[in-house]
């Protein structure tokens, strides 16, 4: 089962839905956690939201918590919380994206996808990760074709993913190709 | 088609009317047998009941009237603190026996001469204004919101004919969603031009506006779809919205069902070009009307995204109450089947005051003055009803 945690965003059940294309999904607001249905999942994902990493210390928790022992893929405010987690540093950007369609291509880090791959995605986020990011097992596998912004991440040892942009977005061509590649990892 | 004189006489019998756009003209609800109050006690015991309802199907089956903006709030347990204003009812449902069939000319004047000399007031000036706004600016760069609908309120003391008022309005302002309610002690005049839900049986859809251009002589419907194409603003709050309303409408649809039926397209109404999308669902089995309202209202369109942050910050920082202004006019039939607008560009007489209220978007490239001045043009085709 696929637990997903929504942030009270707007955007959640378009994750859900898009999910659900590959298996039995649950989905319950960041208040209101299940502890059976988290311990029972093999997936656990981190909805997208408004604010920063910091607002969500319960979150931080689980994160650290189920780190390892589950499949965990964040998706932009749960892509941030991921990299917050492993001690990346998240600040304001000049230029804001919110319902912005702009091209990523893929680095030469990455396991899953093919390297120089471009694709045409949506984003809304504010905020960004600050780079030079380190961190053990991660790698930043995807970024703006412009500005060079971190896009995505991929631990394959720990299977941990994430994504900057939303492939759930309709404005993201291929997203339930991208979220079946991580979900078969 | 009822003739033209029956405005005449139903304004004659000071009886409670109801007049909401359909296809082909309108239709004029009365006799009302029921009037239903809400609270947040009665609320969900009234979506819940009056769609359990047997039915034959009647087309008096149902009930009409409006949910406003903070009993909305309130079901999605979304609080607002004490505000002042008008002490106008959260929501007035009602019970029609009567339904007749307009035409789309409505032809009715008022024999008395109600015209107000009272001046509108605003309740925020460009100062004020500017000042939330860049408060909202600064919540859009740490991601608190993604964009967020400033409301102003315009106001005067007057007593108003609202069936001259609404049979002008369809003449200036044809909409598709345009309603009125005359009620004994209150009225309302809108045309609203955006629809949030249609339900029939499990079909569900949803007509999100974002982007308003006002027609000119220059400009003609392929030209207003490239303006709409190359503003970057008006492209990014759509995209915006039509993710949020997919994502809505995901929460009581079947998995998958959820597409995008007109993506981005321009509609043509007499003075203005809309930039409008559908999108549409299959419901899931046994979704409660409840579900239904609580999952699409109030109207993502007309408050910002993400919907529960922004409803906050709004509400922290709105003194005045909204009263029906971004609530919801329609009905819900005894068979299960809705239809609801959103309650924009509208006026709200009450104990003699008028109320119209407006609101633009502030993403993170708007400009205060911009905006603004584009709330006073919004409001000033219902002011002009005034002279």
């Amino acid at each position: 089962m696929i637990y997903i945690i929504d942030h009270n965003d707007s955007f959640t059940h378009n994750v859900v839905h898009q999910f659900s294309r590959f298996g039995k999904v649950e989905c319950d607001n960041f208040n209101d956690i299940n502890e059976t249905k988290l311990k029972k999942s093999k997936v656990l994902v981190l909805s997208p939201g408004p604010g920063a990493p910091k607002d969500y210390p319960l979150i931080s928790r689980i994160y650290k918590k189920y780190k390892g022992e589950k499949k965990i893929i964040g998706i932009c405010l749960g892509f941030q919380q991921i990299l917050y987690c492993e001690k990346g540093k998240i600040i304001e950007q000049n230029k804001i994206y919110h319902g912005f369609q702009s091209k990523i291509k893929v680095t030469n880090k990455s396991l899953l996808f093919k390297k120089g791959q471009k694709f045409t995605v949506g984003r809304y986020h504010s905020l960004k990760l600050k780079e030079p990011f380190f961190a053990k097992n991660f790698e930043i596998t995807m970024r703006c074709a412009i500005s060079n912004v971190a896009m995505a991440l991929e631990n394959n040892n720990e299977k941990i993913y994430g994504f900057q942009f939303h492939p759930e977005s309709f404005l993201t061509e291929n997203g339930n190709l991208l979220i079946k590649k991580i979900l078969s990892a | 088609m009822t003739k033209n004189n029956y405005l005449k006489e139903i304004a004659k019998s000071q009886k409670p009317f109801i007049i909401y756009k359909s296809n082909k003209g309108f239709d004029l609800y009365t006799d009302f047998s029921k009037k239903i109050i809400l609270s947040n006690k009665n609320i969900k015991n009234f979506i819940n009941n009056s769609t359990k309802k047997k039915t034959k199907n009647k087309e008096t089956d149902l009930y009409i009237g409006f949910f406003g903006y903070e009993i909305l709030n309130n079901l999605i347990d979304v609080k607002i603190k004490k505000q002042k204003g008008l002490k106008f009812p959260k929501g007035i449902f009602y019970k029609p026996e009567t339904k007749k069939k307009l035409s789309n000319k409505l032809n009715y004047k008022s024999s008395e001469n109600l015209k107000s000399k009272s001046t509108f007031n605003v309740n925020l000036n460009k100062a004020s204004y500017k000042n939330i706004f860049n408060k909202f600016k600064k919540k859009i760069k740490s991601g608190e919101t993604y964009q967020i609908k400033i409301c102003t309120k315009y106001r005067n003391n007057s007593k108003i004919d609202a069936l001259d008022f609404f049979c002008r309005l369809t003449k200036s302002n044809m909409a598709p969603e345009a309603f009125m309610i005359n009620d004994k002690n209150y009225s309302i005049i809108s045309c609203s031009p955006e629809n949030l839900i249609t339900k029939n049986r499990n079909f569900i859809s949803t007509k999100p506006i974002a982007g308003t251009l006002k027609k000119s002589k220059k400009l003609n419907k392929s030209k207003a779809l490239s303006f709409f194409k190359k503003n970057i603003k008006e492209t990014k709050e759509h995209n915006m919205i039509v993710d949020m309303e997919r994502s809505d409408l995901s929460k009581i649809c079947e998995a998958g069902s959820v597409r995008i039926i007109k993506k981005k397209i321009v509609e043509e109404y007499k003075d203005l070009y809309h930039y409008v999308s559908l999108i549409a669902g299959k419901l899931r089995k046994n979704t409660s009307s409840l579900e239904i309202i609580k999952a699409m209202m109030p109207g993502g369109s007309v408050i910002g995204c993400p919907k529960i942050s922004t409803l906050n910050l709004l509400n922290n920082q709105e003194r005045e109450n909204r009263n029906i202004y971004t609530g919801s006019f329609g009905y819900l039939k005894f068979n299960g089947d809705m239809r609801f607008n959103i309650i924009i560009r509208s006026i709200l007489n009450y104990q003699n005051q008028s109320e119209i209220s407006v609101a633009s978007g502030v993403v993170i490239d708007s400009n205060a003055s911009h905006e603004f001045n584009e709330n006073y043009i919004k409001a000033k085709a219902l002011i002009d009803l005034y002279r």
